[in-house]
């Protein structure tokens, strides 16, 4: 059952220093319902630090209300969402988001919209106002941070142009530079690449890849890794290729008119960013994931297919005997 | 044919040719004016010169009959009396042979070009006055005018910002304050004009308050729907992921999103609001452009009315381009 074929090297290895999983985000009992309508259903969730998820599901599964449950903007209306053991029904800085439309500011320039969120998060209107001068030299400093940024996204040469002027893949690495920036806890990626053509779309998935890079690097380092990420598509390919690990939500199992609940959890197979696709090592998994999370006519118990954490614990097992 | 494009040199020039027109229908105009009122005249002159023949005929009559008087003295009296009538009528005859063959009335009501620059446009530019205190009507009267429009504006406009972004923004606002705004958005504001006069009395800041009436309901409740549809809810959610405070959310992220559409809501009420302050000074101001219409309505001489009238057209585009020019600078992003 184990899909993923990389070499235990390359495994996700969601632990802290003490062994024991470094759990950012933790969906607790997670239901939401509109009137009659019953969307999300007991949605029990744990992400680990540096962990890339993908979120796939079929339409109407609720992939959505669950993603604005974990930003906080519409909070479950049972159980809760905890982010380092804090309950929160907010958004907040620590949790940033990509959308797929209307990401970027469109009054501010690719360069001001990346250096909005430390404006925002670091100075007060009043500081702004009554302190100008040292607010002018810190926005120097801001402006300078956001245009390493959009440099290292391949953006340096568009910085001083408005969303408007940017083709739409320009515009969505523009905004994961603007949340990247804040350095959050947990970056929430909603469709990000779903208006995009196909090249682009790969352009960024590549992206994506090299921020788990890092998190591998970091961790090779013993540092805490720098990116947790959730991405929410409809594109399994995409799901495989660039997450370490797959979550489906789905209405589809038994229980299923009660709402959509997660009823896949693995690993993915993990890609380096120079590594060819290879499309063998995805079609055992998605053949996997069309029949468990997509189809209506395969019902089974939501917990069949769940099997993440119960894994890495053997995996770890394997490894240290 | 339908939405075919023409070139922008076709389209100068139908412009120039419509402008042109309008100037030719004007001229036209005037000029028959001007012969009607020449043309009346001169049958007001023939009539008399009819009547004066037949007075003449009369005197020349009395003039005999005096003449073949027995009496001395009652011949001398009687001549001398029809003398001095035939030496009357002669020279009324000379007066009003003169208006037939060329009549001088003017129409004040068209008036020609020339009367339009002569009478209006230098007569408003040089300083005017029967008393010590000279004054240029134009500069007196724009003068005023501009104030009252500049003040009112700035207040008018600033009240509905801020009260249009809080209803836009919190609901609560808009449900205390959408029903009275609705419901004076429909008055028409020149039917509160002898509220404000009686209530207020006739001064500076009654103009500025019945401007302020006339557009902040309908400026407000502009920028509360630009707030609710041109900023969508991902920005919002965005700007709270990236750690901003209600206030900055609203100054920084909302305000900026809408302000193109404050600027052009703005540019759309400065019409109805000089409409309201020249009503308003029609009725009651001692000075401004109002005041000056009235004074030459009253006197149906259109001459300064004219000047003032293409005045207030060329202003209204002034101010018109210029803030699409300010709009173009403060919001680069937003386009045409």
């Amino acid at each position: 059952m184990n899909a993923d074929s990389s070499s235990p090297a390359k495994q996700p290895s969601p632990t802290a220093e003490n062994g024991q999983p470094d759990i950012v985000l933790e969906c607790q009992q997670v239901s939401h319902w509109f009137g009659d309508n019953k969307v999300l259903n007991n949605v029990n969730l744990r992400i680990a630090r540096g962990q890339i998820v993908a979120l796939v599901g079929p339409s109407g599964s609720g992939k959505s209300t669950l993603l604005r449950a974990i930003l906080g903007t519409h909070p479950p209306k049972s159980g809760q969402v905890v982010m380092d053991g804090a309950p929160y029904r907010k958004p907040h800085r620590d949790r940033g988001i990509v959308y797929q439309r209307y990401s970027l500011f469109p009054f501010l320039t690719a360069e001001e919209n990346v250096a909005f969120g430390p404006m925002l998060d670091q100075t007060s209107i009043p500081f702004r106002v009554f302190q100008f001068p040292k607010w002018r030299a810190q926005r120097a400093d801001q402006l300078r941070q956001a245009g390493e940024l959009l440099d290292q996204v391949g953006l340096g040469h568009a910085k001083r142009k408005y969303p408007s002027e940017l083709s739409g893949g320009m515009c969505q690495r523009v905004a994961i530079a603007q949340a990247l920036i804040m350095r959050p806890k947990l970056l929430l990626l909603d469709e990000p690449f779903g208006a995009l053509d196909e090249s682009t779309r790969e352009s960024l998935q590549l992206m994506l890849l090299h921020l788990y890079q890092e998190n591998i690097d970091a961790r090779a380092k013993h540092q805490p890794e720098p990116h947790t990420i959730l991405i929410v598509t409809h594109e399994l390919n995409e799901a495989l290729y660039v997450s370490d690990r797959i979550l489906g939500l789905s209405q589809y199992h038994q229980g299923g008119s009660e709402g959509a609940t997660i009823v896949y959890d693995k690993p993915a197979p993990i890609f380096q960013p120079h590594e060819e696709r290879d499309h063998v090592r995805f079609n055992q998994q998605k053949e996997m994931l069309l029949k468990s999370v997509f189809s209506d006519e395969f019902i089974q118990h939501h917990s069949e297919f769940v099997s993440f954490w119960s894994e890495v614990a053997s995996e770890r097992q394997q490894l240290s005997h | 044919m339908i939405r075919q494009p023409i070139s922008g040199s076709w389209r100068a020039g139908l412009g120039l040719a419509s402008i042109l027109l309008v100037m030719l229908l004007y001229t036209a105009l005037a000029s028959s004016r001007q012969r009607t009122a020449r043309r009346e005249q001169q049958e007001v002159a023939q009539t008399r010169l009819s009547e004066l023949e037949e007075q003449r005929v009369d005197l020349q009559r009395d003039l005999e009959t005096a003449r073949a008087e027995t009496d001395q003295t009652s011949r001398e009296r009687g001549v001398e009396q029809a003398e001095s009538g035939l030496q009357r009528n002669a020279e009324e005859t000379e007066k009003f042979e003169a208006l037939r063959d060329q009549p001088t009335k003017v129409d004040r009501t068209v008036p020609s070009w020339s009367m339009l620059l002569q009478d209006g446009l230098i007569r408003a530019c040089t300083p005017q006055g029967a008393f010590e205190r000279k004054e240029i009507w134009l500069v007196e009267d724009f003068k005023a005018t501009g104030l009252r429009l500049l003040t009112s504006l700035l207040v008018g406009i600033l009240c509905s910002v801020v009260i249009g972004l809080l209803m836009g923004c919190l609901d609560p606002v808009d449900a205390f304050l959408m029903p009275p705004f609705t419901f004076f958005s429909k008055v028409p504001a020149t039917a509160v004009l002898p509220i404000f006069f009686v209530v207020i009395q006739i001064n500076f800041s009654m103009y500025v308050a019945i401007i302020v009436f006339g557009m902040l309901p309908s400026l407000a409740q502009a920028i509360s729907a630009s707030v609710r549809k041109d900023v969508p809810e991902e920005l919002i959610f965005k700007a709270y992921t990236l750690g901003a405070s209600q206030f900055e959310l609203i100054a920084d992220v909302i305000f900026k999103k809408v302000l193109p559409r404050i600027l052009d809501a703005a540019r759309l009420q400065i019409g109805p609001a000089l409409v309201l302050l020249v009503a308003a000074e029609w009725m009651v101001a001692g000075e401004g452009i109002g005041y000056r219409l009235r004074l030459f309505y009253q006197r149906t001489d259109m001459t300064v009315v004219f000047v003032y009238v293409f005045l207030l057209g060329v202003i209204g585009l002034v101010v018109d381009y210029a803030l699409i020019w300010a709009r173009r600078k403060l919001c680069p992003w937003f386009g045409e």
